[in-house]
């Protein structure tokens, strides 16, 4: 159990703005910080996958729930579905999904973009940092790649991150060419940030809006494009032919409570990551929509997964006021120069290291008693946003306009006031394995961003995800447009449901759960008797 | 206890009416109470604009516009869901504008009803994030994209504006456009087209291994 820690009164009483804090020095024995405090490595907190291509792989037992979960359709549920063809099915409408899809679509493929709430709700949205490119002179593609392996821990699939890196300045030119806007010195120049274990200023950024103004834009291209876009469209079942290639997908309605049977000669799956699960109990600053749905997906679909116990918690989540308790703030803060404090007062970890040991040391001051405690359960250590407006006047305004809403939202001030931090889950750093096309390991499934692995090994830095989902949101885009081309419309089915409840059966695993899981369980989605028409022939099963 | 009881707030929303704690925004209200709610939920943090909300505060006639998750209820508050925002009817592409000479001309053929602005003040009022939004139309019209862009920074195309509009401008649609043709004609940073150029002529090469 942890100790306890300062009361945030007293802990406030002691606070005061200055200009010099003595640094923390390098971590000493980093491996042994993340053992002893990284939330993945809690114990108990992996079980064995035992259902599925990863069947004996370790996995996040939360995450091994929604994957060995039973579907939530079966055949009955489509009779007299309405059945529609595409070329190309993007499913997901974030940053990946509108890349992929308006790639693939002025490539001349036929595309449809389905979303489950509305086009452009997604982490995409939510991203406040930046994304990496390296501009500078002093900077090149390989020393991106070197920092993204070792930052990793040396666990990614080094020809991802060649291709990632090497994309990353083209990356930004067709943002730009989008209608996408960057902060820029007073002569034009891309201004760059630096990330949390990085040898170089390589994120560009936008204020702490990046994501919104990327969104926004990518958006308005969508929706001014002849992509046809089903929004509220959450797709519960991939469609699956003889061959066991990739079909197309099962897309259900909340707009009218019906499912429609997409027919596609591929299908990118860009649906993002796991947050709203809430793994090891943390808060999130993840989109509601967050829920693991396409690993779910591809998995039954028989796509390799890999690295699914490794989660990347973000150090600065706001945690008081409880009501924002996980609301992100960017790690653009700490790299303008904010320091983190503990209760005492003390810089405790290079503010700038990797978000795994940044995140892990926190944990490890809350634990220790150095932390500050506000009530049952909810402590944290300062972000020093005083110490940062004092030595760098009037950056806060300029940079960080979201961070000021945030304070406001919050009741704090935060031009005298220190705000109180905790990790928040944050990342999925693995997720289907692909290759540099964005194809996973069943023919015709593509996918791309946040649900895909391999990029960020163990543990990512910022600005790598917004340059991932457009990167490999182009890439897939355009080989699956091209592929899509020769071929023509199979059968499809849902045949490959039947064999996952075999597998099931056989290893004795129980049946009650029903993946994609689509929502959060505090929204109460199956309970809620709008989609009724969606559940008609679920009481029949076995 | 009793602290607790004190605390809780009595709220009307899509009217079911709802006891909870007046530190909860009206989503996390809703589902204290029990009620499902998946419609409308987006980023949680105010900035995809899915939450969209009317809200009416007790012993008050006006009705505002707000965003749901950033709104906290208040005792006697009600609140209306408004689930689907229309589309806007306006189309094109940034590759028809050949050159940024064109621009205006360009925005008066895709914008033709900008111009029409009544100066009702509607979008203004209803913008949840506080944006001189009939300002942004003016400086649009007038062919001030860069300055009208920069009105903007804060949307997050709730399209409450749009609703309010009379006369269907959809103004955060002519924000985002000011937004967009001035990066595309406009953004050309020397650091990234130098190191775009180093790319093209094969120098930085990656290692194999």
């Amino acid at each position: 159990m942890a100790m306890q820690g300062i009361p945030y009164s007293e802990a406030l009483r002691n606070y005061s703005v200055k200009t010099f804090r003595e640094p923390a020095g390098e971590v000493q024995e980093p491996e042994q910080l993340l053992r002893s405090f990284h939330p993945d490595y809690y114990p108990g907190t992996t079980v064995t996958l035992r259902v599925g291509v990863n069947r004996g792989d370790a996995c996040h037992h939360q995450l091994a729930e929604v994957l060995q979960a039973d579907a939530r359709i079966d055949e009955a549920d489509l009779a007299g579905a309405a059945i529609r063809e595409t070329d190309v099915l993007v499913i997901g409408g974030g940053g990946a999904g509108c890349a992929a899809a308006l790639v693939a679509a002025r490539a001349g493929a036929r595309v449809i973009l389905t979303t489950k709430l509305r086009l452009g709700d997604s982490n995409t949205v939510m991203a406040e940092g930046g994304i990496q490119a390296s501009i500078e002179k002093d900077d090149t593609p390989q020393m991106h790649l070197d920092d993204t392996l070792r930052a990793g821990h040396y666990r990614s699939d080094r020809r991802l991150v060649a291709r990632m890196v090497a994309d990353g300045p083209d990356v930004i030119r067709w943002l730009i060419q989008q209608g996408m806007q960057f902060d820029l010195d007073k002569y034009g120049d891309i201004l760059l940030r630096r990330a949390g274990g990085t040898s170089a200023n390589r994120v560009a950024y936008y204020r702490d809006y990046t994501g919104l103004e990327m969104m926004r834009v990518l958006r308005e291209s969508v929706t001014n494009s002849n992509i046809e876009v089903l929004d509220y469209s959450p797709a519960v079942e991939l469609l699956s032919n003889e061959e066991g290639h990739c079909g197309g997908a099962v897309i259900s309605s909340l707009k009218d409570y019906s499912y429609t049977l997409v027919k596609a000669k591929a299908v990118i799956v860009a649906t993002g990551g796991i947050g709203r699960m809430h793994i090891n109990g943390f808060p999130t600053s993840n989109h509601f929509g967050a829920t693991g749905d396409g690993l779910v997906l591809a998995y039954r679909l028989g796509a390799g997964l890999r690295d699914l116990d490794s989660f990347q918690y973000h150090p600065s989540g706001l945690t008081w006021p409880q009501h924002l308790a996980g609301t992100l703030i960017t790690e653009g803060v700490r790299s303008a120069g904010a320091y983190i404090l503990n209760g005492q007062g003390e810089r405790f970890v290079d503010e700038l290291e990797t978000r795994d040991l940044v995140s892990s040391a926190i944990l490890r001051e809350c634990a220790e008693g150095r932390g500050v405690e506000v009530g049952d359960d909810i402590r944290g250590v300062w972000l020093d946003t005083p110490g940062l407006e004092l030595r760098n006047p009037g950056t806060l305004a300029a940079r960080f306009p979201k961070l000021i809403q945030l304070g406001k939202r919050s009741g704090i001030d935060l031009y005298h006031q220190p705000l109180l931090i905790y990790p928040t889950l944050h990342y999925q750093n693995g997720g289907v394995v692909i290759d540099e096309n964005g194809c996973s390991s069943v023919p015709r499934l593509y996918c791309v961003g946040e649900v895909s692995g391999g990029i960020h090994g163990k543990n990512r830095i910022m600005g790598n995800s917004l340059l991932e989902i457009i990167s490999f949101g182009r890439r897939a885009g355009a080989h699956a447009a091209e592929k899509s081309h020769r071929r023509g419309h199979k059968k499809v089915s849902i045949e490959h449901v039947s064999n996952l409840r075999r597998e099931l059966t056989l290893a004795e695993m129980p049946m009650e759960k029903q993946g994609p899981a689509l929502f959060p369980e505090c929204a109460k989605f199956e309970n809620d008797s709008d989609y009724d028409g969606l559940r008609r022939n679920r009481k029949g099963r076995p | 206890m009793s602290e607790k009881t004190e605390n809780l707030v009595k709220v009307t929303i899509d009217g079911k009416e709802i006891l909870a704690p007046g530190k909860l925004s009206t989503i996390q209200a809703l589902w204290h109470a029990g009620y499902p709610r998946v419609k409308s939920v987006g980023c949680l943090e105010g900035v995809c604009g899915s939450c969209r909300i009317m809200a009416r505060r007790a012993g008050s006639t006006e009705v505002t516009m707000e965003l749901g998750c950033q709104t906290l209820i208040e005792e006697g508050m009600e609140v209306s869901f408004l689930v689907f925002p229309t589309p806007s009817h306006h189309t094109y592409e940034l590759g028809e504008i050949r050159n940024s000479w064109e621009v205006q001309a360009h925005f008066s053929r895709i914008f033709p009803e900008a111009d029409h602005c009544r100066n009702c003040h509607g979008c203004t009022v209803s913008c949840p994030k506080g944006i001189q939004v009939e300002r942004g139309v003016e400086l649009a019209v007038k062919g001030r994209f860069r300055e009208a862009g920069e009105l903007f920074v804060e949307c997050v195309m709730c399209n409450f504006c749009m609703t309010a509009c009379p006369e269907f401008i959809a103004p955060n649609h002519v924000g985002i456009f000011a937004r967009r043709v001035t990066a595309y004609f406009h953004i050309r940073p020397s650091n990234l087209i130098n190191r775009l150029e180093k790319l093209r002529r094969g120098e930085l090469q990656i290692r194999d291994q």
